[in-house]
């Protein structure tokens, strides 16, 4: 068997936004260790190291995990022996463990809520593996999430050196905008500041404090310019309010694709008075909050609550002047909270009550994290659901690098819709005695198997289970060069045994 | 995937969408002759017979204009190139086509003297880049040899290479034998595969359209070279260039015919089993049909093709001519339109035969370089639409994954039958009214004021109506959003852009 024609390009997944990338060299530390603002406390005894190992699980050959890597950074010291960081931070993580300051004491510890989409995760001491959490919480104090901040406020970013020392860089809130920070596509509220910071041993996601209580993250540091990104306080307290039941659900979306209306000409023809701004709704997702609500396609939004929406989507907001609408969807409400829109269509005002939701799950997962992909291994043939993760392996331009087919369907789920939970490709063929003269078979789409329509992985494996009455077992696939293909059932239950005894730990996950 | 690159050589061009795809081969040292063994060296009388066929291989100068496909209502670059050919008959001098297309004026010069002769192209094949040309006054080179064509080299055999390539004015000539006889793609089209054949003398920019010679006779015109190798290179054989000269008989080139199908191999134990083929028995599997190519309705899917003419098709559709295991394509290679081919096949168990006529295939066209093709266009109020082609895909780069699609299966979906053009909107040059669509540009244009658009005559018609509407409602694949022009200001837009932009002519829509 050679490995080399599973030839899909290997990248690192999923976790390229794991930003501030390095915070080396600015050695003119102009900023740094200057005057902290006044706090009641030292914000050494609210802050800990969080040391993560994460591996991802391999594109090409699903039962294989990637090379692990490590991570370091620093967690908030929450009430109820909690610690806030980033998604990005223990994503896919195997082994999680909290130490603090002067790291005389550490202890294993999981995650109990996490929202990839808003990058914030709760960490708790992992009881199955530590009982002496309470030792190293006892010297630890919580922290307080502050109010939300205004431009112009300052903020303090805490690093630690190796020996324990705090660092602090001071930096005030330049700007307030909607920032996507770890889930390509998700855009949370964000405070954006300008500081020069240092390298320190811990320098992956850091606390912003702001007179002793917790404002944010610090999601991303551009070294070029500058720039800090740290998540907003009100984005925390949401997170963590609904995590507080243990039921983590994740923030609400509207589901509508929007266009400005800028454009004169089109909003002449859409009949959207001068006085008004508003945003043309494009596309309405599936079983979106928006299609419920009765939104439609044409429909021109032009005010969300009580906040007027302008012709750049633009509302003011009452603490931080100028923000774009998808925050009053997403950072300021809950699921299930109703939100009045109103609408213009065909020149005339309506007003749409909704009751925003969480997205539905679409056929290409918006994510994966966590989870092994779902395989089959038959004869030398390998399944796998089509995913971003996938896709991603194909490099940073897999939009134009992966295959045209495969691409399509991102754009086009509500086509390949009826009768599949998910997609189900050939992504590759190990060449075996069962697939001789197939061995170039690849990235194809597969309609049914053994007159079985093929909703998912396990509905493959189901199927896989009747060859017809010659031992054969028949393959659809969409749009293939040949459109048909077989299998020997008995070939290939022999080569499924002979792959096992090859290392490959198990014929299927799902 | 192999880089071709063709044997013009080549004048530095100015940025046009053919010049993208010539790629001149880095000059490699010539092919040493010193290590000949002894009995190579040439008799007087030998010596005396190549200087005579030197006089018939001349070098072709060639002074182009290609089209520009990206502001195409522009006046195309001037460039140029030499390359070589040779004396086949009276006043016919056979050549490369990429030697000679879209030029303007075309010059022959005869080995050994200093007088250029204006030439004209008497005859053109694109798709299996060959060309004859004639020169105004041929009584110069009355009585010069007429070069006969032969046959396929055998392999291993030893051939020489004469022309007019880089690293000097005067002829060349290297050695090498043939060292593989297959199917590749003719890269002056990109989409054509015909027979062809490897040798590994030294063929350089400036050698295409040059004899490759065995025995006194042509045995193929060097064409192509190897980017990733050195001393690989590409002639086109006898029977590619005895086809062309069987075409042009009738006065005009009728172009190659396809069957129209896709196979695959019978390789798989399973597959057999499938279609009681016993272990050694012939046969390919049809797999994919081209809609209405000529064996629509004659092949289906899932027929295997026991035998072509005659000729006894083995399992990975390939059959035995002249001693050499080729591609059962051949077969077909060497017909004309309107000629049948007899197929042997199995269908559901039953063996049949049929007969396939073959007939031209127009639709393949959307996937070939076009030469001296005056692009297609049409502008409306700053927007400018062009139907995609090969060379508006090179020109342009496209990344909207809709217009990739469309482009890639335009042929095997057969949506040609309901869009003669793919109208993409290919540039915006800014005006009041179009300020706002920018990120429009590079997209297939679905509908216009409701009605779906099948061709660029069709949405310049839409565009410019006798009576101007409200609006212009243009709608893009996959954009929900639509672009309006206010029909009011429509004109004015059209006019300040032309004057603005230096648009002579609003469009051009002739075929």
């Amino acid at each position: 068997m050679k490995s080399a024609l599973l030839s899909i390009p290997f990248c690192t997944l999923a976790l390229i936004a794991t930003s501030l990338t390095s915070c080396t060299e600015s050695q003119d530390s102009q900023t740094t260790s200057t005057s902290p603002t006044t706090s009641t406390q030292s914000p050494i005894s609210s802050v800990i190291r969080i040391n993560s190992t994460s591996q991802n699980w391999s594109p090409s050959q699903p039962w294989n995990k990637q090379a692990s890597s490590s991570r370091s950074a620093l967690g908030a010291v929450l009430s109820d022996q909690r610690i806030l960081t980033t998604a990005a931070m223990v994503t896919n993580a195997t082994y999680i463990e909290l130490e603090n300051a002067d790291s005389t004491h550490s202890i294993p510890a999981k995650v109990t809520a996490i929202d990839y989409e808003a990058n914030l995760a709760i960490l708790e001491a992992d009881e199955a593996t530590s009982d002496n959490a309470t030792d190293f919480f006892k010297d630890l104090q919580a922290m307080e999430i502050s109010k939300p901040l205004a431009i112009g406020d300052t903020l303090d970013i805490i690093q630690l050196e190796d020996s324990g020392m705090p660092l602090v860089t001071s930096s005030v809130i330049r700007t307030v905008d909607i920032i996507s920070s770890f889930s390509a596509g998700h855009y949370f509220l964000t405070y954006q500041s300008k500081a020069s910071m240092q390298s320190a041993s811990n320098s992956y996601s850091l606390p912003a404090i702001h007179q002793g209580k917790l404002t944010g993250l610090l999601t991303s540091y551009d070294k070029s310019d500058q720039i800090l990104d740290i998540t907003a306080p009100e984005i925390i307290s949401a997170f963590l309010k609904d995590a507080e039941d243990g039921q983590y659900e994740g923030f609400p979306s509207l589901g509508v694709a929007i266009h400005f209306t800028v454009d004169p000409g089109f909003r002449e023809w859409l009949k959207i008075p001068d006085e008004l701004g508003g945003l043309y709704v494009s596309k309405i997702a599936k079983g979106s909050a928006a299609e419920n609500a009765g939104i439609e396609e044409g429909d021109v939004i032009t005010k969300i609550g009580k906040y007027d929406i302008g012709r750049r989507g633009y509302y003011t907001d009452d603490n931080y002047g100028k923000l774009y609408w998808s925050h009053l969807i997403r950072g300021n409400q809950e699921n299930n909270s109703a939100l009045d829109l109103t609408i213009l269509r065909d020149g005339k005002e309506h007003v749409i009550n909704t009751t925003l939701t969480r997205p539905i799950e679409k056929l290409v997962p918006a994510n994966t994290y966590e989870q092994a992909p779902r395989y089959l291994v038959k004869g030398g043939f390998i399944f796998q659901e089509l995913t971003y993760s996938y896709l991603r392996a194909f490099g940073t331009d897999w939009e134009s690098k992966a295959p045209l087919d495969l691409v399509d369907i991102i754009a086009s789920q509500e086509d390949y819709q009826e009768g599949r939970n998910k997609i189900v490709l050939l992504t590759a063929t190990i060449p075996t005695p069962a697939t001789t003269g197939y061995e170039s078979l690849r990235n194809y789409i597969i309609t049914s198997v053994n007159g079985e329509t093929i909703a998912d992985i396990p509905s493959l494996i189901n199927a896989f289970k009747t060859p017809d009455q010659d031992g054969l077992h028949t393959i659809s696939i969409k749009d293939g060069t040949p459109e048909t293909i077989y299998l020997d059932a008995t070939t290939s239950d022999t080569v499924d045994q002979e792959l096992l005894k090859r290392g490959i730990p198990a014929l299927s996950h799902q | 995937m192999h880089h071709f690159s063709r044997l013009k050589r080549q004048n530095p061009a100015p940025s046009s969408a053919i010049a993208a795809f010539i790629v001149s081969l880095v000059v490699s040292l010539p092919h040493t002759s010193s290590a000949a063994p002894e009995a190579n060296v040439p008799t007087p009388q030998q010596a005396a017979e190549s200087a005579n066929i030197y006089q018939s291989i001349v070098r072709i100068e060639a002074a182009t204009q290609t089209p520009n496909f990206s502001e195409p209502w522009k006046a195309g670059g001037f460039s140029g190139g030499t390359g070589t050919g040779f004396l086949i008959g009276p006043n016919l001098f056979l050549t490369n086509a990429h030697v000679v297309s879209n030029a303007q004026r075309l010059l022959i010069t005869i080995h050994g003297s200093p007088q250029k002769h204006p030439a004209k192209i008497l005859h053109i094949a694109h798709d299996c880049d060959l060309a004859l040309l004639q020169v105004d006054d041929f009584s110069y080179f009355e009585g010069l040899k007429h070069l006969a064509i032969g046959d396929v080299p055998k392999l291993e055999s030893q051939v020489r290479v004469i022309g007019y390539p880089v690293g000097g004015n005067r002829i060349s000539v290297t050695r090498g034998v043939v060292s593989r006889i297959d199917f590749s793609t003719y890269s002056h089209s990109l989409l054509d595969q015909h027979l062809s054949v490897q040798i590994d003398a030294a063929i350089n920019p400036g050698n295409s359209g040059g004899p490759v010679l065995q025995d006194g006779k042509v045995v193929g015109v060097a064409f192509q070279g190897l980017r990733s190798a050195d001393n690989t290179g590409y002639m086109i054989p006898p029977p590619v260039i005895n086809r062309f000269l069987t075409d042009i008989k009738d006065g005009t080139y009728d172009k190659y015919v396809d069957i129209g199908m896709n196979e695959f191999p019978m390789f798989n134990p399973a597959m057999r089993k499938k279609f009681g083929l016993a272990p050694n028995a012939p046969g390919v599997l049809v797999a994919r049909i081209i809609p209405e190519s000529p064996c629509d309705g004659v092949l289906e899917i899932n027929d295997i093709i026991t035998a072509i003419n005659g000729n006894t098709v083995d399992a990975a559709g390939k059959i035995l001519i002249d001693g050499e295991k080729i591609s059962m394509n051949e077969i077909v290679e060497r017909k004309f339109s309107g000629d049948s081919i007899e197929l042997s096949l199995i269908r559901g168990g039953q063996a049949m035969d049929k007969t396939c006529t073959l007939k031209p295939f127009p639709h393949a066209k959307i996937h070939t370089v076009q030469y001296e093709t005056k692009p297609r266009y049409t502008t409306f109020a700053g927007l400018v639409f062009q139907p995609l082609s090969r060379n508006l895909y090179a020109a342009q780069k496209f990344q909207n994954t809709r217009v990739r699609k469309l482009y890639a299966n335009y042929v095997r979906d057969a949506l040609f039958k309901e869009r003669e053009d793919l109208v993409i909107l290919t540039r915006i040059l800014n005006d009041p009214v179009n300020t706002y669509i920018g990120d429009f540009t590079g997209s297939v244009i679905e509908s216009i004021n409701g009605e779906k658009i099948s061709s660029l005559q069709q949405a310049h018609e839409l565009l410019h109506p006798e009576e101007t509407p409200d609006f212009f409602v243009i709608r893009c694949e996959g954009n929900q959003r639509p672009i309006v022009i206010p029909g009011d200001k429509a004109a004015t837009a059209s006019a300040r852009t032309e004057a603005r932009y230096g648009i002579s002519a609003p469009y051009y829509l002739e075929k």
